[in-house]
């Protein structure tokens, strides 16, 4: 029986390395997709395994093949981030599965959202991962499944934290269209983007340094980079921004360095509910809304100078009578 | 000044977003755009596809970009020759370039597409392209308006092509959109050989050189 199993997992990762390959033209920088898809099986046998050995009749959901090709990720191997993608395994093409398998994806998922209770006692660290798969009725060698570790748990709470976010400015900006209540000003509207962003640290916020740290590490950037400009994109975007020009760089580049800075002051503030990072994020905001303001007034100056030496031009010529048409 | 106005035609089988039209003054918007409200179709199919998504992006930020440095190679012509009598026919030709801009930067706003890093490059390019070729005159400003007209009206069509030979049933507002403002570029390119483009000096030089400028320009584009 199991040996059967087995020789449908060869069967299927043959298929999927397939595909894989054939989404391999927008993917940068990847391991070799036979590589991954070989250590996803091992993995998913070793669950199987050490689950059945260790518990009988628990309900760990039998690996699935229904696994959605991961064209396009490039460092990081979990994709909490494609939930939303309609499922295009080629074996279910429906949404409704026969026996409630879940994806991957989906465990993964549930592990890692169940792996940040123990944040605090364990850190940013692989043992909070095998703690929520323990959690779940899982053995703690399910780690294997994330090749990335604590990446995996720290990209997928910065994920779920922007996630969380855009929801609630999407539902503020439905309201406002609706009339049933009333729009902010720019600089308000960003600084309560920011602090409701920043608000969520809170729980985790001994433990962020550490997560910091696991961001800047250089397989992780181009992820983190990802998730930080989206995150930047969606607050703009419900602020009203819908500039075309050099004004869509200027404004995020902006707000990507107040976020941090804010960030920054933010794990090392003791204050009481955090007021001194609050206040320095007003302070910032008001810099940015005043250097907008002075590049305006630059920018009008400049126009007014220049009309106003066209216009001693003009006289110049006419007293000269350079103008005269004779 | 002629202005067209289209007719708001429903996307057949798409999500319509029918905002509720409550008359309440846009007041988040920041941009120099108009706020446009209760507009009932997008030019743009929704998909969830990434691919598709980063396709239709980029053709957009290509075409924005086109639309853009045009703008600014006609101001840059109306600077030079915008006392003599070249004036309403310059003048025309921009004010259409305006509307294609106008309605490149609506799709881009509503879409959240990004716009391309080089625009202040085009800007300064496209100026500097326009008033240059008019310091040689009224031919010399219809010879840029042929070369330039020509490279966008390839440019749309290689586009239009590769939507067709995806499907046409499904991007028929963006198909429509395009062979539109292909038109209207294939109007001024020969707009541009009615006034005597081919009779500067160097024209087939000029034309070679302006061509391979904008291919350079598109393929850039379209990749930062």
């Amino acid at each position: 029986m199991r040996s059967l199993w087995l020789d449908m997992a060869a069967l299927v990762r043959g298929l999927r390395a397939g595909r894989v390959l054939r989404g391999l033209g927008s993917v940068q920088g990847i391991v070799s997709p036979q590589c991954r898809n070989v250590r996803r099986g091992f993995h998913r046998a070793t669950l199987l395994r050490l689950a059945d050995d260790s518990k009988s009749g628990t309900s760990v959901p039998p690996p699935s093949f229904h696994e959605v090709p991961t064209a396009g990720e490039s460092s990081s191997s979990s994709e909490p981030l494609e939930d939303g993608q309609p499922n295009t395994s080629y074996q279910d093409q429906s949404g409704e599965h026969g026996e409630d398998y879940e994806t991957e994806e989906q465990l993964q998922v549930r592990i890692l959202t169940s792996a940040l209770e123990f944040v605090p006692e364990h850190g940013w660290t692989v043992e909070a991962i095998a703690a929520g798969a323990e959690t779940l009725g899982l053995s703690s060698a399910s780690t294997g499944m994330f090749n990335n570790g604590a990446g995996d748990l720290v990209l997928h709470f910065v994920a779920q934290c922007n996630a969380q976010l855009a929801e609630t400015l999407a539902e503020q900006h439905n309201l406002v269209q609706l009339g049933q209540a009333e729009s902010k000003e720019t600089a308000e509207f960003l600084r309560d983007a920011v602090e409701m962003r920043l608000r969520m640290l809170i729980p985790y916020i001994d433990t962020w340094p550490q997560a910091m740290s696991i961001l800047l590490l250089p397989h992780n950037i181009p992820d983190s980079l990802k998730h930080l400009s989206t995150m930047v994109d969606d607050v703009w975007y419900y602020a009203g921004d819908r500039s075309t020009d050099m004004n869509w760089y200027t404004r995020r580049a902006a707000l990507t360095g107040i976020f941090n800075t804010t960030e920054l002051v933010m794990v090392q503030d003791s204050s009481p509910d955090f007021e001194e990072t609050w206040d320095f994020l007003d302070n910032r905001i008001k810099d940015v809304v005043n250097m907008a303001n002075t590049a305006k007034q630059v920018q009008a100056t400049g126009e007014a100078l220049v009309q106003g030496l066209m216009g001693a031009a003009i006289t110049l010529k006419n007293l000269t009578g350079m103008n005269q048409r004779r | 000044m002629q202005r067209f106005v289209r007719p708001q035609l429903m996307l057949r089988g798409s999500q319509q977003t029918i905002l509720p039209t409550a008359g309440q003054p846009c007041r988040n918007s920041i941009s120099a755009v108009p706020c446009v409200r209760g507009r009932g179709y997008s030019v743009l199919p929704p998909t969830n596809d990434e691919e598709e998504k980063a396709m239709l992006h980029r053709m957009m930020r290509v075409d924005h970009a086109g639309e853009y440095g045009a703008n600014r190679i006609y101001a840059g012509q109306m600077a030079v020759l915008g006392c003599t009598q070249t004036r309403p026919l310059i003048q025309e030709m921009w004010d259409q370039e305006k509307q294609h801009l106008s309605k490149f930067n609506e799709i881009l706003g509503d879409n959240r597409i990004r716009p391309t890093l080089l625009l202040p490059l085009w800007n300064i390019a496209g100026f500097a392209l326009g008033a240059g070729s008019a310091l040689l005159g009224k031919e010399g400003a219809m010879a840029c308006t042929v070369a330039v007209e020509e490279s966008i009206s390839e440019h749309y069509n290689s586009q239009i092509r590769t939507l067709m030979e995806k499907d046409p049933e499904k991007y028929t507002e963006l198909l429509q959109m395009i062979k539109e403002f292909r038109d209207d570029e294939m109007e001024h390119h020969d707009t541009g050989l009615e006034h005597d483009a081919e009779s500067v000096p160097g024209y087939q030089l000029m034309k070679a050189i302006i061509q391979a400028g904008c291919k350079a320009a598109i393929y850039v584009s379209q990749r930062v």
